[in-house]
């Protein structure tokens, strides 16, 4: 019998074709608004969370200041120093490779210039884990020297990378070398091991992940190994990164608690952060901006569930006379209202699904525009349970609006429906 | 036991403040087969007495039984079962559902009665073909003749197989030419089927068909109240509305040819 009713409603809505439509475009203009907006929230944490786990890899994780990360974080983004004991990280269990990269400034001596004085002052010295070079190249971006030159390697300790700008300013070149003097009376002379490639302009987007690693800093760096700070400097409280690689088969959350629980044991204040942290950060961003955004397309959607309101009250209208003759030849209330409400229901539907498709089109568009402008790939999502409860809200709505001209219909008195003119 | 027997039936409506009052005290009884014809000026009554025979709508007083079932105590469940099934409807205006075929408007009342898709579509074809439009099954209510229209209303009202078909004023809307087909299909369901017909109508040609004419004025039968042999009254001829007259049968042989049918 529903499927009658349904048949009898369609028919009445292709009656009015040029009503229903109209009707339907109110109703799709909402939700083409609210798919569109949802879907490019997806595309768009799935762009970037695809991006994190690329450099993460979902076997890794970083290691920051807990005021950094975290639900308690002040500074979001910030890149905040914190005390680390290398070896102890890398003897829990689960650590495969742990890479640390920390700061300072120091004071500094180049070799003699042309005129015959070296150029001396303050100036950054960074201490990296030779393993970050190996390991995790994702992480740091790409350390290319020039040529005659190479990066440091495990074991080595009083060797040193300069930057090309600070290169240039010391007019060093590769087998000469330079004096740090770190804390205390603590001096070494490190041989110059390479020189970095300059980076082009245009190419600075490539930088690596690490905070406080951006590409402007790395050319004014002196870079040396891990260790070496620790000879300049003593026992890490400088650290501004940390990334570790778990074994095989180990589950990097469990292997992330169990540093964190440790270290913190010893005195560091640090948040293990690994890529599921990371990632639900970003939903929860995500997903509260495109809630926000939905909700105002929302109104819009509420606006097209007043069309078919109004569409529904003129339908029932006009057609009095003829819920006078189905009552008069058999039909209940129930069936009355069963119609009129698979009626408005069908108009939200179809509203539904041509909102669907515009808005999935919409965010494909868009993603391909954002392509297109800002250099990124972006994900086009159709998540099939948006689209299912969309579809299946599409119906609802139409279906809400019309319960009240519905309602109204099947209440009619037969004989004053019948007289109706 | 007569088909449909109300005493006493009084009907108010409520038009704003004032009361009318549609009915007042009306007697009728009708039995089975019967070709009935309610006449009288407008305003009489006439199409509140059938909205109630209908079960469209209920006596405000007096009692009322059709086929045996109390009017006044039935829900409206159970009139809206009765009205599906007892009895079918011909209007003045047809009726028809314009978005719908022919077959699909005479499919209508079985749909409400949840009858079967192949089930429905067969009966439907096949009662249009009683009534002659076995060639418009697929036409809509415009793309038919005043006439075919009414057919094809009649032929809805017959889907159900009810009882009683009622039909207002059914050749109102009609020329001579087109309407008396449609009397003629009235008058066959009566001695063919054995149904009853009861026909509200000003038309003297659609009185000429019926075994009794029922007159009303005031919201009272003043003739024809009782059916032949139950001693009310008997069958007055068109024209005269004189309670209680005893007057020869119509001259129109279709009148006697009916008569012998429930005689």
């Amino acid at each position: 019998m529903l499927k009658d009713f349904l048949v009898l409603a369609g028919q009445s809505i292709m009656h009015r074709r040029m009503r229903s439509w109209l009707t339907v475009i109110g109703v799709f203009i909402g939700i083409t608004a609210v798919v569109a907006l949802i879907s490019i929230g997806l595309g768009l944490e799935r762009t970037i969370t695809d991006q994190v786990a690329s450099v993460f890899g979902v076997d890794a994780f970083i290691i920051m200041n807990e005021d950094t990360f975290g639900p308690q974080a002040h500074r979001p983004g910030g890149a905040e120093e914190y005390a680390l004991d290398l070896s102890t990280l890398r003897a829990v269990e689960g650590v495969k490779v742990a890479a640390a990269v920390r700061e300072r400034t120091g004071f500094v001596q180049g070799p003699p210039r042309s005129d015959g004085t070296p150029l001396q002052g303050f100036f950054p010295v960074s201490g990296l884990s030779p393993e970050l070079i190996t390991e995790f190249e994702s992480f740091i971006g790409e350390l290319e020297v020039q040529k005659g030159g190479r990066l440091f390697e495990v074991g080595e300790e009083a060797v040193t990378v300069l930057g090309s700008e600070i290169a240039k300013r010391f007019q060093a070149s590769v087998g000469e070398t330079v004096l740090v003097v770190g804390e205390g009376s603590a001096e070494l002379s490190l041989t110059v091991v390479g020189i970095l490639v300059p980076v082009e302009e245009d190419e600075e987007s490539r930088g690596g992940f690490a905070a406080g690693m951006n590409q402007s800093q790395n050319q004014d760096t002196i870079y040396v190994p891990y260790e070496t700070m620790d000879l300049l400097w003593g026992p890490a409280k400088d650290v501004l990164i940390t990334v570790v690689r778990v074994n095989p088969g180990e589950d990097v959350d469990k292997v992330a608690d169990r540093a964190e629980e440790t270290l913190n044991a010893r005195g560091s204040e640090i948040s293990a952060v690994t890529y599921t942290d990371i990632s639900e950060v970003i939903g929860t961003m995500t997903s509260t901006i495109s809630a926000f955004l939905a909700g105002i397309a929302g109104i819009s959607l509420l606006v097209g569930g007043v069309g078919v309101m109004n569409t529904m009250f003129t339908s029932v209208l006009e057609r009095t006379k003829e819920i006078g003759v189905m009552k008069a030849v058999g039909a209940k209330n129930s069936h009355v209202l069963t119609i009129f409400l698979i009626e408005s229901g069908l108009m939200g539907l179809v509203g539904g699904i041509v909102g669907t498709l515009l808005g999935l089109g919409l965010s494909a568009a868009a993603s391909l525009f954002i392509g297109r402008f800002f250099g990124v790939k972006m994900a086009v999502v159709a998540n099939p349970t948006l689209i299912l409860s969309t579809l299946v809200c599409s119906f609802g709505i139409g279906a809400i609006a019309g319960l009240w001209p519905a309602w109204r219909a099947a209440k009619l008195p037969v004989v004053d429906a019948l007289r109706y003119e | 036991m007569p088909l449909l027997e109300f005493k006493g039936i009084t009907k108010d409506y409520k038009l704003g403040k004032t009361v009318v009052r549609a009915l007042r005290g009306l007697d009728l009884t009708i039995k089975e087969g019967e070709v009935i014809a309610i006449m009288g000026p407008s305003g009489s009554g006439k199409s509140t007495l059938m909205h109630i025979v209908g079960a469209l709508d209920t006596p405000t007083g007096g009692t009322a039984f059709l086929d045996g079932q109390d009017l006044q105590q039935l829900k409206e469940r159970q009139l809206v079962t009765l009205r599906g099934k007892k009895v079918g409807f011909v209007f003045q205006t047809f009726n028809l559902i314009q978005t719908l075929s022919a077959q699909r408007n005479v499919e209508l009342p079985m749909i409400f009665q949840g009858i079967r898709k192949g089930e429905r579509a067969r009966h439907a074809r096949e009662l249009l073909t009683k009534v002659g439009l076995a060639d418009r099954v697929k036409h809509k209510p415009n793309e038919l003749s005043g006439g075919e229209r009414q057919r094809v209303a009649i032929a809805r009202a017959l889907a159900n197989d009810p009882e009683i078909i009622l039909a207002d004023e059914p050749t109102g809307n009609l020329d001579t030419e087109s309407g008396t087909p449609v009397l003629e299909m009235l008058k066959k369901l009566s001695v063919e089927d054995g149904k009853t017909v009861i026909i509200v109508t000003h038309d003297p040609d659609a009185a000429a068909i019926a075994d009794r004419i029922v007159r009303l004025r005031d919201g009272c039968v003043v003739a024809g109240s009782g059916y032949e042999g139950e001693g009310t009254s008997g069958v007055p001829s068109a024209g005269r509305d004189v309670e209680g007259s005893s007057l020869e049968p119509s001259t129109l042989g279709i009148t006697t040819e009916g008569s012998d049918s429930h005689a």
